[in-house]
């Protein structure tokens, strides 16, 4: 069995009294990409900043790296394994580039020198140019330098393509896929962008309203999942809601359209009962996924 | 590095405060053109300095204490100001730590600027000092300064940081006023030992205003740690 590098279980939050997160259980294995995937205030930064200490959980628990996170002695301990970009990928604006890696580069022993001058020179970061003065994508850029260079176990990114152009967004996206093949790096990062997910993620949590909705390999969840659809002479039958194995049922004109998992032939079988004039099974994409899960009644 | 990033933080404040307090020595120079003599322009300008050190105090512990703790801000997008505070908290530090060499460097800077001030005000009252009364105002300013700076430090804790020094200089307003009515409020008050307007050096030292600040600075400080650690970013 993988060994987790992330381990959540029953995770709450709430601000003022509105629940943040339900309940969320997350596990992220070791040498995996893991795509964090929802809506706007779905809870993924504020899942995000409890695996940093950021913010303190109302219930549940953590495990970073094997070790339970409950106080600040653990916490900063998992920090020197975890590199980090956050959502607005603020730095300080009274350093320059090279001051900021300087002063990054001094709480990490494992700092990588090599990674440091090949990311300044693929992101071509001039060293004397001062943080204020820094586009957003090169923030994002030098954010992305100051995380991946420190050697760490686990990157922790907040959308670490926001900002960069289709070409750089490219070449990070290649970056982070070398290096969790090389380095066995674990990258865990929330993005909105599913077709980049979907490109480098070998795994993916979709949150909604600050409970899981789906999590797993993302080749399982594809092999898993189905998408039915059932043409109908008339209106499609009510029946059709309470057949087993339905995640979502959508119905446009006379056809209907299930989102199915687990055994999808028995589903199909039962389907055709209902007397529909054609079936059709097809597989579906992690777009599809998201849609039916978010936005399911 | 935390000192490093400390000292970025605040250094155009300690600059700017140094320059105002040279800019204070050296306007009698430039004053005899103006048809006051050289002599007399001094004498105004060193009263004019014994009666706004405490101000200066004041200003120095509250300016020094405000940049870099709790850089957080809703406001970021339209005021300049940063959210750099996720990226200091990813960092494998304790909270603690943080606060202390922040704290730490605004401190020194503070006492070095209460130190010449207070130093020069005195070196240069007419007729002169001795060392020992040097030494001794400058210990309970710097006594008392540390007061107001610690509760500053608490108030960085608190509050944004585009607020934070503008609730200081209201909190002692507000005590100015309120010290003026209430006698207990005044016996204690730091601004009491760090002024040397009721400073004649045969006066006995203000004990309770040095006591009661080393007290309330030993509390607001630890309560500032408790602040940042507790808090939520």
């Amino acid at each position: 069995m993988n060994e987790m590098i992330i381990a959540a279980d029953g995770l709450s939050k709430s601000y003022d009294g509105k629940p943040a997160l339900r309940n969320l259980n997350l596990e992220v294995p070791r040498g995996s990409i893991c795509g964090f995937l929802g809506r706007n205030g779905a809870g993924k930064t504020t899942t995000l900043k409890l695996l940093l200490g950021m913010l303190r959980r109302d219930a549940g628990s953590i495990q970073m790296f094997g070790e339970p996170v409950d106080w600040e002695a653990s916490s900063i301990a998992a920090r020197r394994r975890v590199g980090f970009v956050s959502e607005d990928k603020d730095l300080y604006p009274f350093m320059n580039v090279d001051q900021t890696i300087r002063f990054t580069r001094a709480f990490f022993p494992g700092w990588r020198r090599d990674l440091e001058e090949k990311y300044l020179d693929l992101f071509r970061l001039p060293r004397k140019k001062a943080v204020p003065k820094l586009s957003k994508g090169m923030r994002t850029q030098l954010m992305l330098l100051l995380a991946m260079a420190r050697g760490a176990e686990l990157l922790i990114m907040d959308e670490p393509t926001s900002g960069l152009d289709p070409a750089m967004t490219e070449d990070v996206l290649q970056i982070l896929a070398d290096l969790a093949a090389s380095d066995g790096t674990t990258v865990f990062f929330s993005s909105h962008q599913l077709a980049e997910v979907e490109q480098i993620c070998d795994r993916v949590c979709i949150i909604d309203q600050g409970q899981a909705v789906i999590a797993g390999e993302l080749d399982d969840l594809k092999a898993d999942y189905r998408r039915v659809l059932l043409v109908f002479e008339g209106t499609p039958p009510r029946e059709l809601a309470s057949l087993p194995g339905i995640d979502h049922l959508s119905q446009r004109g006379r056809t209907a359209s299930l989102l199915a998992h687990g055994d999808v032939d028995a589903l199909v079988d039962r389907a055709r009962e209902l007397g529909p004039s054609s079936v059709e099974v097809r597989s579906v994409t992690l777009k599809e996924l998201f849609l039916d899960h978010v936005r399911g009644e | 590095m935390l000192w490093y990033k400390a000292w970025l933080e605040t250094r155009w404040r300690f600059v700017f405060i140094l320059g105002s307090i040279l800019l204070v020595w050296l306007a009698p120079l430039w004053l005899p053109s103006t048809g006051v003599s050289s002599a007399m322009a001094a004498s105004r300008m060193g009263r004019a300095l014994q009666l706004e050190s405490a101000l200066l105090y004041l200003f120095a512990a509250i300016y020094l204490a405000g940049a870099g703790i709790n850089t957080q801000t809703v406001y970021a997008a339209t005021t300049g100001f940063h959210n750099s505070m996720l990226f200091t908290l990813s960092m494998p530090v304790s909270r603690r730590r943080l606060l202390m060499v922040r704290a730490g460097l605004g401190a020194i800077q503070t006492c070095f600027l209460v130190a010449i001030v207070a130093g020069y005000t005195l070196l240069h009252q007419p007729g002169g000092t001795s060392a020992f009364a040097v030494v001794e105002y400058i210990a309970r300013a710097i006594v008392c300064t540390m007061a107001v700076y610690a509760l500053s430090v608490l108030m960085a804790c608190v509050l944004d940081e585009m607020w934070q020094f503008m609730g200081g200089c209201f909190v002692w307003v507000a005590f100015f006023v309120l010290q003026s009515r209430f006698a207990v409020l005044s016996s204690l008050s730091p601004l009491r030992g760090m002024s040397l307007i009721c400073y004649p050096l045969t006066t006995p030292m203000p004990w309770a205003p040095v006591v009661a600040s080393l007290a309330f600075g030993g509390v607001f400080l630890c309560a500032s740690v408790l602040v940042l650690q507790r808090k939520q970013y």
